[in-house]
């Protein structure tokens, strides 16, 4: 074999930030349970419906390629065999860390979104009326999104304890986050209220 | 015809009414529907419960059960057919939570033997058949809510009203609570509750109090037309 088809084989370490959330959700996947192509492509949409989309199960096998380029994830030595190979993913080290690294990175663009929500609000401080109009239609998103987030089963009643734990956790998360913007809905209204009522009387 | 309906409801406190708890409230709730009603300390949550359940009167509007006014049932008990979850409980009333169950059921010219039955099958109902012996006071909170719904299923109301069910309770039993109120829903029963906790929104048709408005869907939306299929 020449050196140069070695080097093309050999994956090349991408150094740039890995951006795409299905990519970072597939390698949560690998991390949990070694799993090939289709497999992971099937346990995706069962793990990730009404969160995520994939554009396709082709789109499994890209992910991967570049997963593996990163060094995120390897395959499984012996997989690959037989007349139809299913050649079975793990994570590596690497792959690991940086999946912790992201979880962290994320809650911080969270906090982010919401302080830019806030700061976009603001600036309807000249004109309270639609201020509060928006704060309406947050509240009722709000809402809807409370009565929409469904119980979870008990924990007993749970046949795979990861994806029962998976949705006690997506739940409860849910479900403090509205419980915190409730009584921020709350006091934002009270503020833009207290302007407008300002301005009704300066007039 | 909505089990319950709260058509422009209003409701003041205070010597010179100055305090208004309640404005102009309207609200439509069906058999089999939970409605829970969000709401910050002192913003009318629980004034809205108990003029639901007809125990106050609202300053203006009415308030109807089954398309009556609650405000003119002139000498009849209150209370049939609504089901207003009380926790305390009274100590003449009994020793044990069971005594707690049957007494109430007494009262109302039920004889003993079918009353404690009835009171067992409550209990075993709100899934604290084993707390049947047990003083009120040795009640965790969560079994002491159970205890209050109990209480008032004993009496199979129509309409059941809990101001609160999740407050104080231990977050991995909160949600055994709010899924026994949601099979009581499926079974038919209408429940509205209270709370100042969004967790407890969880599957119902979830409504905020906000200085004394009520926001979010008032009724219960109707069921979405799909439209045919255009044929090629």
């Amino acid at each position: 074999m020449s050196a140069r088809s070695v080097a093309e084989k050999r994956p090349k370490r991408n150094s740039s930030p890995m951006q795409s959330a299905v990519h970072w959700a597939l390698l949560g996947l690998v991390i949990e349970r070694p799993s090939y192509g289709y497999e992971l492509a099937q346990r995706f949409e069962h793990a990730y419906a009404g969160m995520l989309q994939l554009s396709g199960v082709s789109y499994v096998y890209t992910a991967l390629d570049t997963l593996q380029c990163r060094r995120m994830i390897e395959e499984i030595p012996g997989t690959r065999t037989g007349r139809q190979p299913k050649p079975r993913y793990r994570a590596t080290a690497i792959g690991v860390r940086s999946y912790q690294e992201r979880l962290i990175l994320q809650m911080r663009e969270d906090f982010r979104r919401s302080q830019l929500f806030a700061r976009q609000l603001a600036a309807l401080a000249q004109e309270p009326e639609l201020a509060l109009e928006v704060i309406d239609g947050y509240g009722q998103a709000c809402l809807a999104d409370a009565g929409d987030t469904p119980l979870p089963a008990p924990r007993e009643d749970c046949e795979d304890a990861v994806a029962g734990l998976a949705a006690r956790l997506v739940s409860e998360e849910r479900r403090l986050a509205i419980e915190a913007k409730l009584p921020w809905i709350e006091y934002a209204r009270r503020e833009f209220t207290a302007l407008a009522a300002g301005r009704i009387q300066a007039r | 015809m909505s089990l319950l309906e709260l058509e422009h409801v209003g409701k003041c406190y205070g010597p010179l009414r100055e305090h208004v708890v309640l404005r102009d409230v309207s609200l439509q709730i069906q058999q089999g529907e939970m409605v829970a009603v969000w709401g910050m300390r002192r913003s009318g949550r629980s004034t809205l419960l108990r003029v639901a359940a007809g125990i106050e009167r609202p300053d203006s509007g009415v308030v109807r059960f089954e398309g009556r006014d609650l405000c003119a049932r002139e000498g009849e008990r209150l209370g049939v057919g609504i089901g207003y979850c009380r926790r305390a409980f009274a100590p003449g009333e009994g020793q044990r939570v069971i005594d707690h169950m049957i007494f109430g059921l007494l009262a109302r010219g039920v004889p003993l033997k079918p009353a404690a039955q009835r009171a067992r099958e409550v209990l075993e109902r709100a899934e604290i058949g084993h707390c049947a012996t047990l003083r009120p006071a040795e009640l965790d909170c969560a079994e002491a809510v159970r205890a209050a719904i109990a209480r008032a299923l004993a009496f199979t109301p129509r309409l059941l009203l809990i101001d609160e069910p999740t407050i104080g309770v231990d977050l991995l039993a909160r949600d055994g609570i709010l899924r026994l109120l949601l099979s009581l829903a499926q079974e038919g029963i209408a429940v509205l509750a209270s709370t100042g906790e969004a967790p407890g929104l969880s599957g119902t048709r979830a409504l905020m109090l906000s200085e004394g408005e009520l926001r979010g869907p008032r009724a219960r939306e109707l069921a979405k037309v799909v439209p045919l299929r255009h044929s090629a």
